[in-house]
């Protein structure tokens, strides 16, 4: 039977910095998500990473945890961040007041906002409304949320620390009135065993009431639905906020060639990540404030993912509710060693998961001071094994590879190219990857779907959305010698399918064109969903 | 000012075939063009009915098409007419020296590049399924550097799909003197070394000792660049078995030499191609259309003609503009009647056995093909509407593309030309 010290349930932010703080400390953890890592909101956000300027106002004690961590971020996951910095814009239709209380709040809170001409802010952002009225420099940044997930898994690993994707909780063995162990299902193989353990961090944010349900306990998560729009533009080069209080629609996050525009906020189940076509014109209205042009991006697709707020009062709502974390120790409840964590934010995912393991090492009787600031998360690469890759990677493929893949995987990367040269060939224009790099990530026991492969890859992310790179891709996987790929049909329609879902609220322009050249390809000329009954 | 007798706007399939049977009989025809068009990207294949509206393979196409719902374009031109388009297309490939195989009344199953099949209608010599089922052994051959055709994963589901078949595949070398990190090798880099003499010697050395008694050959799209037989019947010849081309993506080798066929046959016949014409409107009075406007870098132009064939395409093409919660034809300005909010233009999933709600969208036309306005007029009475413009059918899921712009660019054609 597979023993552990501490299962963490979850591979989210939340879950995977858990699981890196108790295994730098010693501590023997292990990790079960139901899906992928960061299937779920850890990258149905912005991806920003917070300056604290947002939350200056009225959360200072949130604004300094943001500005701390974002330093901190900056520094171990270099590989995941893009330092951008971050643009406050004022319009007509905002508050001067509230610009002059955020100036001062952003100073107590250690969060420099340095003010600057219209003009210099046109000149930085030519893209800005000319409405706009005041501009302040801040220090926000881009961050890739499924990247800092899996190198935050990867440092982890380095300690011992393991992760399970596609593994569901299916139930919480308690021996008197103790965590004893976790019952869990392969979604795979559909094979069901048992994870001993003595303590239990459900780490699931919107899920963490169904999570903790298993136990027969309540928690009180109030799942808040936001749906972002990727445009297929770099819109901006910095992060670009509305100085008003915190509102819909009013952050622009760029990322490599596309922008991210998010938010809305809507109550909703913890798994519903569908958008309307209403929420994303909605939005597109607020948006165009900031950027008047806005109609004229092509939009790329929508996502959407839910904030696990959480709140005492079943009553509160949406956005009003608390965004701070709480770590509930269900021994409150009647069950020892088994804890929910909910709330938070993915910038300061660290910092919670420094606190929760304080709580949780000090019951385990460990003393060991947490490390997870100090050390990078994965190692970059050296400058011998960039000359390395820049020998063999097409075009500029050689940095974005090394910044996706850290150190060790790189190497690997590399020494599939040296050997068989043709690996090199792009199977992604979009975004640069590598058949080499597909073939070293489908070969890792975590991938289960051409979908895994994107999250770790940014395979299919760009422009084209998987119309090239799908059979491309599952050509490349699809051999008898991988495990998981052995239904071309299944593996097709799961990448295509999960494309299209961001496409359909938004099908009008080159993105319904885009659409009819998949179809033209998938369904007329390869036939996909076709019966065959050959004669 | 020049004035045609037919004017006709777009040179993709149903363009040029609408030019070719006007020509036929006497008429001066013109073709506005813009961009290269989807032609030379797509398949190279006429598709006309592959599936029934329930999803179930269609054995005679034409028997189909003699009971398709009146919506769609086809119950608009009758299966009488449909054959006559696909005859007259098959005898301008028998003239054009490029011969297509296939019949009217029945469907011929290709292989694609995943390795599954696919129902067509007919198609050039180089992809006939049909000797791929006769065969007794497959080998399904790729290229080692090419881009976009996985050997492996053809030769697995073909072998799935065809059981009682010995399926194997072979990796040509293709062995390029020049350095492939200068670009990806395409389909159509292939087919360019096979026309040569160094590039076909070397492939027959290669592939001559796999070649088993009663075998057909697998490939992708790299038998010749124009429109002939040549290296398929000297390959046929000198390793004495048939080869067959599969469905693929683009670039496609196919669908550029179904464009130079047609092209060349307009050409001859006295079709004037006018390339870099956009049209963006078009003049109107009394319920006659006088003459589209194109618009170039530094003017608007004029072209006259008595009678007007839109053969723009759809919404790929550029044929239809689609808008949030709106789709326009741009040329004639109508409007497409569609739904107000976007998610109710698709099903849920992108995939399926049902026809795709956007697909269908298109102009309206009455029993002439002649364009209705949402009020129910008609736009002009000398105006002709073929193709991906129509209203009333999925051309991925039917597998109907080709077919559908061949039989109404023939029926508008005709119709023009004083036939019934």
């Amino acid at each position: 039977m597979l023993k552990t010290t501490v299962v963490v349930i979850g591979g989210g932010a939340t879950g995977v910095g858990i699981l890196r703080d108790l295994s730098m400390r010693g501590v023997d953890a292990l990790l079960v998500e139901r899906d992928d890592l960061g299937y779920w909101t850890s990258s149905r956000f912005h991806g920003l990473l917070h300056s604290g300027g947002r939350y200056a106002v009225k959360d200072k004690e949130a604004a300094k945890e943001c500005i701390e961590e974002n330093t901190i971020l900056r520094k171990i996951g270099k590989q995941c961040v893009e330092a951008t910095e971050s643009i406050f814009v004022r319009a007509p239709e905002d508050s001067e007041e509230f610009e002059a209380e955020w100036v001062k709040s952003c100073k107590e809170c250690g969060i420099y906002a340095v003010p600057m001409s219209m003009d210099e802010a046109f000149k930085l952002e030519p893209n800005l409304s000319r409405k706009l009225l005041s501009a302040y420099r801040c220090p926000g940044a881009a961050v890739d949320g499924f990247r800092l997930l899996w190198q935050t898994v990867a440092s982890a690993n380095k300690y011992g620390g393991k992760a399970k994707t596609y593994t569901e909780v299916i139930g919480i063995e308690t021996v008197n009135g103790e965590v004893a162990g976790v019952h869990v299902r392969d979604r795979w193989t559909g094979e069901e065993y048992k994870i001993a353990c003595d303590y239990v961090i459900s780490a699931t944010g919107s899920f963490a009431g169904n999570v903790a349900h298993l136990a027969g306990i309540d928690v009180n998560v109030k799942p808040s639905k936001g749906t972002l729009i990727a445009f297929n533009h770099r819109i901006c080069n910095h992060v670009v906020h509305r100085l008003h209080p915190s509102s819909d629609a009013d952050i622009f996050v760029p990322h490599g060639s596309i922008t991210i525009l998010g938010t809305s906020s809507i109550d909703s189940a913890p798994d519903d990540t569908s958008s309307e076509t209403s929420e994303v014109l909605d939005m597109m209205n607020i948006g165009k404030v900031t950027f008047e042009n806005l109609y004229d991006y092509r939009i790329l697709r929508v996502f959407a993912g839910t904030r696990p707020l959480y709140s005492a009062d079943p009553n509160a709502k949406g956005r009003s509710a608390s965004r701070g974390f709480v770590a509930l120790d269900h021994a409150h409840d009647g069950i020892k060693h088994f804890m929910s964590v909910c709330g938070g934010k993915f910038t300061t995912y660290r910092l919670m998961a420094e606190k929760v393991c304080d709580i949780v090492c000090e019951q385990l009787g460990v003393n060991t001071a947490c490390r997870t600031a100090e050390e990078n998360l994965v190692d970059g690469p050296s400058d011998d094994l960039m000359n390395r890759a820049k020998a063999v990677f097409p075009s500029y493929g050689a940095e974005l590879a090394a910044s996706r893949l850290g150190n060790e995987k790189l190497e690997r990367v590399i020494k599939r190219i040296e050997s068989r040269p043709e690996t090199k060939e792009l199977v992604c224009e979009c975004e640069n990857v590598t058949l080499a790099e597909i073939e070293e990530i489908a070969s890792e026991p975590s991938s289960h779907t051409v979908s895994d492969l994107r999250r770790r890859t940014r395979l299919g992310m760009g422009t084209c959305q998987g119309t090239f790179c799908a059979y491309r891709s599952v050509g490349a996987v699809d051999k008898d010698d991988m495990p998981w790929a052995k239904d071309t049909v299944f593996l097709f329609k799961e990448f295509l399918e999960t494309r299209w879902k961001g496409i359909r609220p938004v099908l009008w322009g080159n993105m319904l064109r885009d659409i009819e050249l998949t179809r033209a390809i998938y369904d007329a000329a390869l036939n996909l969903s076709g019966v065959d009954e050959i004669k | 000012m020049k004035k045609s007798d037919i004017l006709i706007i777009g040179n993709g399939i149903s363009g040029l075939f609408a030019a070719c049977v006007a020509a036929d009989k006497g008429k001066k025809v013109q073709i506005l063009s813009y961009g290269a068009g989807t032609l030379t990207i797509g398949g190279g294949i006429i598709d006309v009915l592959g599936y029934t509206d329930e999803g179930t393979p269609v054995a005679d196409p034409m028997q189909a098409i003699a009971a398709m719902d009146a919506k769609h374009p086809y119950a608009k031109v009758g299966a009488d007419t449909a054959k006559k388009a696909l005859d007259t297309f098959l005898k301008i490939t028998e003239e054009e020296g490029f011969p297509y195989i296939g019949s009217a009344n029945e469907n011929i199953w290709l292989p694609t590049a995943i390795g599954n099949f696919k129902p067509s209608c007919l198609v050039p010599r180089t992809m006939n399924g049909k000797a791929l089922i006769a065969a007794k052994n497959i080998l399904v051959i790729g290229f080692d550097t090419m881009k976009d055709f996985y050997a492996d994963m053809a030769t697995k589901n073909i072998a799935k799909r065809l059981p009682d078949k010995n399926v194997e595949q072979l990796i040509v070398e293709l062995k390029f003197e020049y350095e492939r990190d200068l670009r990806d090798i395409s389909a159509m880099d292939v087919a360019r070394w096979l026309e040569t003499e160094a590039g076909y010697r070397s492939f027959v050395d290669q592939v001559k000792s796999h070649v088993k008694p009663d075998t057909a050959i697998v490939l992708p799209p790299v038998l010749g660049l124009d429109p002939n037989y040549k290296i398929l019947d000297t390959l046929e010849k000198e390793l004495d078995c048939a080869l067959v081309e599969v469905s693929s993506l683009p670039p496609a080798v196919t669908g550029t030499r179904l464009t130079k066929m047609m092209t060349a046959y307009a050409k001859k016949r006295g079709v004037q191609i006018i390339e870099k014409a956009r049209v963006v409107g078009s003049e109107i009075i009394d319920g006659k259309c006088q003459a589209v406007i194109t618009e170039g870098f530094d003017r608007q132009r004029k072209f006259y003609a008595d009678q007007f064939i839109l053969a723009t395409g759809g919404v790929y093409g550029g044929g239809l503009v689609a808008k949030i919660g709106a789709m326009t034809e741009p040329v004639f300005n109508i409007d497409i009647d569609v739904p107000k909010v976007q998610t109710e233009w698709s099903h849920k999933d992108l995939f399926g056995d049902k026809k795709q709600i956007f697909a269908q969208f298109g102009v309206n036309v009455n029993s002439e093909l002649t364009p209705l306005a949402a009020d129910g007029k008609e736009v002009a009475s000398n105006v002709k509407v073929v193709g991906r413009s129509l209203a009333g059918y999925d051309f991925c899921v039917e597998k109907s593309g080709n077919g559908v712009a061949l039989i109404t660019a023939y029926k508008a054609a005709a119709a023009f030309c004083g036939e019934a």
